[in-house]
């Protein structure tokens, strides 16, 4: 695509080429006063870690069972502890002293993070995300390849990505295209990252480089979810045969739910300990596949069928979430369908509904 | 406040549940503030046959005897807490249901005029059970749990859903997508940490049915896994082929 001059001149002044050696030694210099976490080898998994030593990350992974969301939102967290007599001590100005580096965050994940920045901001202000967000700075990784569960490009979430980082990292060659993404990002660049190179054409042919990796990748995705329409054609399908057949393959395990970098919901529980009198209380990553989790007083459950379930995570990501926060709540990462057993694909569920909608089959 | 009397009963098992309350180093004094065990001959304590105001009962019935004994002990005790897979649902032991008692009796003994063999169930086949610490052994977190909540008289905090949601957490390989092999998880009920699928070994599902348990389609995916018919069956009676989800999954009327 062809870019004005001045385009150009600004798409340059953001940019820096880094090279191996300054690249661990930018990450390094971040270590000492930040709390660095990245994608690095752990077994046969490549899970988001706090980073040792630079050369632990990886930086061409595919993507991770769990979402990095889980240093914002935590899946178990203590929001605060109680004592005899009423007493409470909250946990917030600990999670505000800590300052945290997420880093290698592939565009589907800085975006599944401005989805969490609304839910989390947007009715109601929640304390504990928004001051561990307000100490998180992202560092995205541009994807190194597309995979089968990809579809990305489906809710323009990428491979391309233009907001929601502080400083975006592109590895070509041997060495690392650098973009900065805020004044933040700018300012931890400058103060910790020696450039290679600030030369003008020597950037221009890294950000050829770089989008000719963007086009191979984007030509990949092949199996996308068709997103035309989607309110109104789930609307007219919330009674489509497809779901109480997905309730005869689903498990109802909740393993979709545990690794969307986009879902939040929590239960809270109070763990009192053995005086019985103080304890704490806590949150924990909940699910809406689990049957509990709709279960009220005296055991009434308003989902007690597994159909309504599907038909809820579904909806939720695909429909209401666009109501509630004025956003679609899938980033198109693909982990709902790599990680279940069953590969129920929720692009397949589309296509299914498109290839026979409920109103043309009386 | 009277601390509640509390009486432990063995029954049909190998006594695996009892030692893990007598493994709790850490916490056993302060849960002796709060209860006064005064039955749980495994520790040594005989002091009095009752009545207890939490009898925790630890074993799979099996016999005429231990059906008398388990409805005794249910008069006894004011909260019924049926402790580990045997008592839940006839663990291990209630494998021996595929077969007839005669079957199994003449394998094992010789002299048959005093064996009164029963089929293995856990012990709500016979009285009314009030909780249920599931678990091949017991997890010893929900065991405190339940502990303190029958005391608060509060509904314990226990999570039935799958071992799944617990193994993700753990960012631990899937047992069936990265390791390749067929695992009781998803059906199987958590609390215990996915502790077996974190050391790389599969569910063995000793927990019983998780909340909704799709086992017929479990069952299919363990097929697809190249598992015979037979093998899938002996994987779902292994620990809780008594309960109604997992003779589905075997495919056990």
């Amino acid at each position: 695509m062809p870019l004005k001059n001045k385009e150009v001149s600004l798409l340059l002044e953001k940019s820096r080429l880094l090279s191996q050696s300054s690249m661990n030694d930018f990450i390094r210099n971040l270590s000492a006063s930040y709390e660095v976490y990245a994608p690095i080898k752990k077994g046969k998994q490549i899970v988001f870690e706090k980073v040792e030593n630079p050369g632990e990350i990886v930086w061409d992974y595919e993507t991770t069972q769990i979402s990095p969301k889980k240093f914002l939102h935590k899946p178990f967290e203590k929001l605060f502890s109680f004592e005899d007599g009423g007493k409470i001590i909250s946990e917030n100005e600990e999670i505000a002293e800590k300052k945290q580096i997420l880093l290698g965050l592939h565009p589907c994940d800085v975006r599944a993070v401005e989805i969490l920045d609304k839910v989390f901001s947007k009715r109601y202000e929640d304390p504990y995300y928004l001051k561990r967000r307000k100490n998180s700075i992202i560092i995205a990784l541009t994807c190194n390849d597309a995979h089968e569960t990809c579809y990305c490009t489906s809710f323009s979430t990428g491979p391309r990505i233009d907001r929601g980082y502080d400083i975006l990292i592109t590895p070509l060659v041997d060495n690392f295209l650098v973009e900065i993404g805020s004044p933040r990002g700018e300012e931890i660049l400058n103060q910790y990252g020696e450039a290679l190179s600030t030369d003008s054409s020597i950037l221009m042919e890294y950000h050829r480089l770089k989008n000719a990796k963007l086009e191979v990748i984007e030509n990949k995705i092949k199996n996308k979810m068709n997103t035309e329409n989607l309110p109104e054609l789930l609307e007219q399908n919330v009674n489509h045969p497809l779901w109480d057949n997905l309730k005869e393959e689903c498990l109802a395990c909740g393993s979709c739910t545990i690794v969307c970098p986009t879902c939040y919901c929590f239960t809270i529980v109070d763990k009192v300990d053995l005086t019985l009198k103080s304890g704490q209380r806590q949150r924990v990553w909940d699910s809406c596949m689990l049957l509990e989790f709709a279960e009220v007083a005296l055991g009434v459950n308003f989902r007690r069928e597994r159909a309504a379930r599907i038909k809820q995570r579904i909806y939720h990501k695909l429909y209401s979430f666009e109501h509630q926060f004025y956003i679609r709540g899938c980033v198109g990462c693909g982990r709902c369908i790599r990680y279940c057993i069953k590969k129920i694909d929720p692009r397949e569920i589309i296509a299914e509904i498109r290839r026979e909608p409920i109103e043309q089959q009386s | 406040m009277k601390k509640p009397s509390v009486g432990v009963f063995k029954f049909t098992s190998d006594g695996g549940c009892q030692l893990q309350i007598l493994n709790m180093e850490r916490e056993l004094f302060d849960l002796l503030n709060l209860i006064n065990i005064t039955y749980f001959p495994m520790a040594g304590v005989d002091s009095g046959e009752g009545p207890f105001d939490i009898g925790f009962v630890e074993g799979a019935v099996t016999s005429t005897d231990e059906i008398i004994r388990i409805k005794e002990i249910r008069e006894k005790c004011r909260i019924l807490v049926a402790l580990g897979a045997c008592a839940c649902y006839g663990g291990i032991a209630s494998i021996k249901n595929q077969k007839t008692q005669r079957e199994l009796e003449e394998k094992v003994y010789t002299d048959l005029t005093a064996v009164h063999s029963t089929k293995a169930f856990g012990i709500d086949q016979y009285v009314k059970v009030d909780a249920y610490v599931r678990g091949c052994p017991i997890d010893k977190n929900e065991f405190i749990e339940v502990v303190k909540s029958t005391l608060l008289q509060i509904k314990p905090n226990l999570r039935p859903h799958s071992v799944c949601v617990e193994c993700k957490l753990r960012e631990n390989p899937c047992i069936f997508l990265i390791e390749g092999e067929v695992c009781m998880g998803p059906v199987t009920s958590a609390g215990c940490g996915a502790l077996c699928p974190s050391r790389h070994r599969a569910c063995e599902g000793c927990r019983g049915p998780a909340s909704d348990p799709n086992t017929p389609s479990l069952a299919r995916t363990m097929l697809e896994y190249g598992l015979t018919p037979e093998e899938v069956r002996l994987k779902f009676i292994k620990y809780a082929g008594e309960t109604q989800a997992f003779k589905e999954g075997a495919g056990i009327k």
